[in-house]
């Protein structure tokens, strides 16, 4: 049965500076993340963003930077206006040669609550990511 | 007291018993057998994981038998596979941001680290 966190490693064909800034800087992030009114990476800075399916409900989602080591690590927690449970998200970056190894770490999901149908059956996630691949592939095919 | 899926297989006795009673309907003495904790205890997780819909307990005769509920669990991965998805998707993006300023920085200016 699968509690575990999830793990995600990536090669970025980028010099670590330059990642540690497109998951920091808010302008940046809006290009590859969400559109965030404010980020800094400092503890305790707290932000949120909508998001959810197209034609669905949007859950307005809830973050706080509990870690920060410029360069290396990032760690906010992750979890939704008006209803139980929290989880965190960590990146973690590692110099390799001129590349960078991302590692994303995102633990606690078995926190939130599975009766809710939207969490466990609609694919509230998968529904909204679908947008973000089909204007990726979009873009990727231009 | 919070009953879903999540809860039911925090605990690691519990999970064994679903493992257990996956390969074949069982009576409660059979499963609490399998153990070495008392049959009250095996009692009162079989409970909860019928309250959480991981189980349900079938009369027969005089007997109570365990029948595991598996489609439960798919709610699990299913769960956990929307994240993956999403972070997948993610992280393509950011490798495709990565790339566009990558290539910009070459063209302006040389780097400077």
């Amino acid at each position: 049965m699968d509690t575990q966190p999830i793990v995600i490693e990536r090669t970025f064909n980028a010099p670590v500076a330059a990642v540690w800034k497109a998951i920091t800087d808010k302008d940046e992030m809006k290009s590859w993340y969400f559109d965030l009114a404010e980020f800094k990476a400092e503890k305790g800075f707290m932000f949120q963003f909508s998001g959810g399916p197209d034609d669905g409900p949007q859950y307005l989602h809830l973050c706080e930077v509990t870690e920060v080591i410029p360069n290396k690590k990032l760690t906010y927690s992750w979890r939704y206006d008006g209803y139980p449970g929290n989880s965190f998200v960590t990146f973690e970056l590692f110099e390799k040669e001129e590349n960078t190894l991302l590692r994303l770490t995102h633990t606690g999901l078995e926190s939130f609550p599975a009766d809710n149908k939207d969490f466990a059956k609609n694919n509230f996630v998968k529904g909204w990511t679908d947008i973000i691949h089909t204007s990726l592939r979009k873009h990727l095919e231009r | 007291m919070r009953r879903d899926v999540f809860q039911a297989i925090a605990d690691p006795t519990r999970r064994e018993i679903i493992q257990l009673v996956a390969r074949q309907s069982l009576n409660l003495n059979t499963v609490a057998d399998n153990f070495n904790i008392s049959r009250l205890a095996i009692s009162k997780h079989i409970k909860i994981l019928s309250e959480c819909g991981l189980i349900s307990i079938r009369q027969q005769g005089r007997e109570r038998y365990c029948e595991a509920q598996l489609s439960t669990l798919n709610e699990v991965a299913a769960w956990v596979d929307q994240y993956k998805t999403f972070w997948n998707k993610k992280l393509d993006a950011l490798a495709l941001h990565l790339n566009k300023k990558t290539s910009v920085n070459k063209k302006r200016s040389p780097k400077k680290n």
